[in-house]
């Protein structure tokens, strides 16, 4: 019996050793050779939207790069990224991240990236950062289920009207996502003007929302809150463009309200100490070109940060189109550097309140 | 001595894999929250105004999902130590079933009975009450009871099945009422499996995500929402650490009491042992 114990703890140790190596290897030796093959992690959202990435970005770029090639995998919490960075093992290359918190975690989370050769005069301003790169400009307009207030004239037509629940009574959802304009609109709503929104009084905002927390719906994720429209759950709506659009392509009607209306810009970055930093820094330059920047507008009715971007959009992306006609509003871009620096801190108020 | 040795060897699996994915893990959480050997995250758990709220709500859903749950579970898990074998095996299936159901299409589920336009929104309608519990702490507390339901039947039926029915004939010919036979002989002998199904899911109520993330809303966050939150969207490792900490001293504080309350019967033993007696019952 004895002689089965020492056999068998050398093979047990043996597997332990090989598992824990396995855990931590890197895989693939760094090449600096730029023709050496690699294969980029790409992570985003997932769904249509990484989709239309793999077609617009990726397959494009295999062609002309035949020794890069893909792995796409979702969602791209910054969480994660901290996790892999702290621990030394970062498995991804690219990931879709906020502007703010790709500045706010410049040099830590995020590679500093080199993007001189990227002609930044037909980019709308923000697109390029120090460590992320612009892609899309996601819209976020209030809008209602036009079956909710199927009479035009009675019908709300302003930022305040949303927060009025006397005169427009009805379920309200709205993303807890910074990005999506949960803090701008109860200041806009409250009065204060559009270019006055930065440095944004975070507490004023959060009073507002309170008048309208017991008959809103926060949602953590878009899918969730696009779900809840399509499911009739919510009657008015601070939704994305790019997922209005799918709404609307599967028959939910919907008006948008064109008044004040928050959009930011969304990027990519590389995370800190990925395998392939050399690669993925030539291919991120690339999601910015005016034809990759109109193959996203057409495939998810975003707007282009790109203005040599000539998009060919469908009649529903027209709709939601906000620097086009539909818009006859105000248009408020999100403050990239107000963010960068207060991010901590908008999210934790925010955080605290929604849970308190 | 060489037979013992021999037997932990067998243990030594199990144990290797709780070092590596539990041990490890919770050694470096409790690290984490204590960085700089500053016990500062925790002291702000109990400063910041919102944590001592959301354990508040945790403890009072898990007490009304436990409560339900017993209620429930009680009669039934007596119904299945009086039936003939093969319904007691339809009724063990009955309330397997949703262990065996996806936990997503579980709750997916009940988002939809419970959400607007949805069958319970409509029953009280009929009454001119526009009643929605999608999204609401009383509709988290149902989808979760029953979730939790077969938590408390299992160690129940063990429990009530190994119940020697005898001394209940014996109260009744020396002259007891039939309630009184059962409070005085029956209730207290099934009270150490009562206990088990109590803590069992009392603690994994403490814990749920899944439900409150899915069925519930934000505004009424319980503690495992708000752990998800802290890591995922705060990037605060180390508050978190020292919130799931907490947790864990809390809840291990409870089963230390509740299985006090078992009296002579061990409640962890009770579970251990349920499959050996339900097979013999």
């Amino acid at each position: 019996m004895v002689s089965t114990r020492t056999r068998l703890f050398p093979v047990l140790s043996a597997g332990l050793a090989v598992a824990v190596l396995a855990g931590c290897g890197g895989g693939e030796q760094v090449s600096s050779d730029p023709n050496a093959k690699v294969t980029l992690t790409f992570t985003a959202y997932g769904g249509a939207g990484q989709d239309a990435m793999i077609k617009i970005y990726q397959q494009p770029y295999t062609v002309t790069h035949a020794n890069v090639s893909f792995v796409n995998t979702s969602p791209p919490d910054l969480s994660q990224v901290k996790a892999q960075v702290m621990s030394k093992s970062v498995k991804w290359d690219l990931v879709s991240v906020a502007p703010a918190a790709a500045t706010q975690n410049c040099g830590t989370l995020f590679e500093e990236l080199d993007l001189s050769s990227v002609d930044p005069s037909s980019l709308v301003p923000g697109t390029i950062g120090k460590c992320y790169i612009g892609n899309f400009i996601n819209a976020n307009p209030i809008a209602y289920r036009t079956d909710a207030f199927p009479d035009p004239a009675k019908a709300p037509k302003t930022v305040e009207d949303f927060f009025d629940l006397r005169k427009f009574p009805g379920k309200r959802g709205m993303l807890t996502n910074l990005q999506n304009g949960i803090l701008e609109y109860p200041l806009l709503a409250d009065g204060v003007a559009p270019n006055q929104l930065f440095p944004l009084d975070i507490d004023r905002s959060l009073k507002k929302l309170d008048t309208i927390r017991d008959n809103t719906l926060f949602a953590p994720n878009v899918g969730a809150l696009q779900q809840a429209v399509g499911a009739k759950q919510v009657d008015m709506f601070i939704l994305p463009d790019s997922r209005l659009v799918p709404l609307m392509n599967d028959g939910t009607k919907v008006t948008m309200v064109w008044d004040k209306t928050v959009a930011a810009i969304n990027g990519f970055a590389i995370p800190k100490g990925s395998p392939h930093k050399a690669a993925a820094q030539e291919f991120i330059k690339t999601l910015a070109g005016p034809e990759q920047v109109a193959g996203i507008s057409e495939a998810l009715g975003t707007a282009p940060v790109n203005k040599a971007a000539k998009p060919d959009l469908s009649d529903n992306a027209k709709k939601v189109e906000v620097y086009g006609p539909a818009n006859t509003g105000e248009t408020v871009l999100q403050d990239i550097d107000w963010y960068a620096k207060n991010f901590d801190q908008a999210t934790t108020k925010l955080s605290n309140w929604l849970v308190g | 001595m060489q037979a013992k040795a021999k037997q932990w060897l067998l243990v030594l699996p199990a144990l290797a894999l709780l070092a590596a994915v539990l041990l490890v893990p919770l050694g470096r959480s409790l690290k984490l929250s204590v960085a700089g050997g500053s016990l500062e995250h925790y002291k702000s758990l109990f400063t910041d105004g919102v944590t001592l709220t959301v354990l508040a709500r945790t403890a009072a859903t898990a007490a009304v999902v436990t409560l339900i749950a017993v209620l429930l579970g009680y009669p039934y898990a007596y119904l299945m130590t009086r039936v003939e074998p093969r319904l007691r095996g339809l009724l063990m299936v009955i309330v397997l079933v949703p262990f065996w159901t996806s936990v997503m299409a579980r709750n997916f589920a009940w988002v939809i009975i419970l959400q607007r336009g949805g069958p319970v929104n409509s029953f009280f309608r009929l009454f001119g009450w526009d009643l929605v519990l999608y999204q609401s702490v009383a509709g988290v507390a149902i989808a979760m009871s029953q979730v939790l339901l077969p938590f408390m039947v299992l160690p129940l039926f063990s429990a009530l099945s190994g119940i020697d029915r005898r001394l209940l004939l014996a109260a009744r010919g020396l002259g007891s009422h039939p309630v009184r036979a059962f409070w005085k002989v029956y209730w207290p002998l099934s009270r150490g499996g009562v206990v088990a199904g109590l803590i069992l899911v009392f603690t994994l109520s403490l814990g749920f995500y899944v439900t409150p993330a899915l069925v519930g809303a934000p505004q009424q966050s319980l503690v495992a929402q708000l752990l998800g939150q802290r890591t995922t969207q705060l990037l605060d490792f180390e508050g978190a650490g020292a919130l799931g900490m907490l947790v864990l001293v809390v809840t291990l504080a409870l089963v230390a009491w509740a299985n006090r309350l078992g009296g002579t019967i061990s409640a962890i033993g009770l579970v251990a042992a349920a499959p050996a007696k339900g097979a013999r019952s």
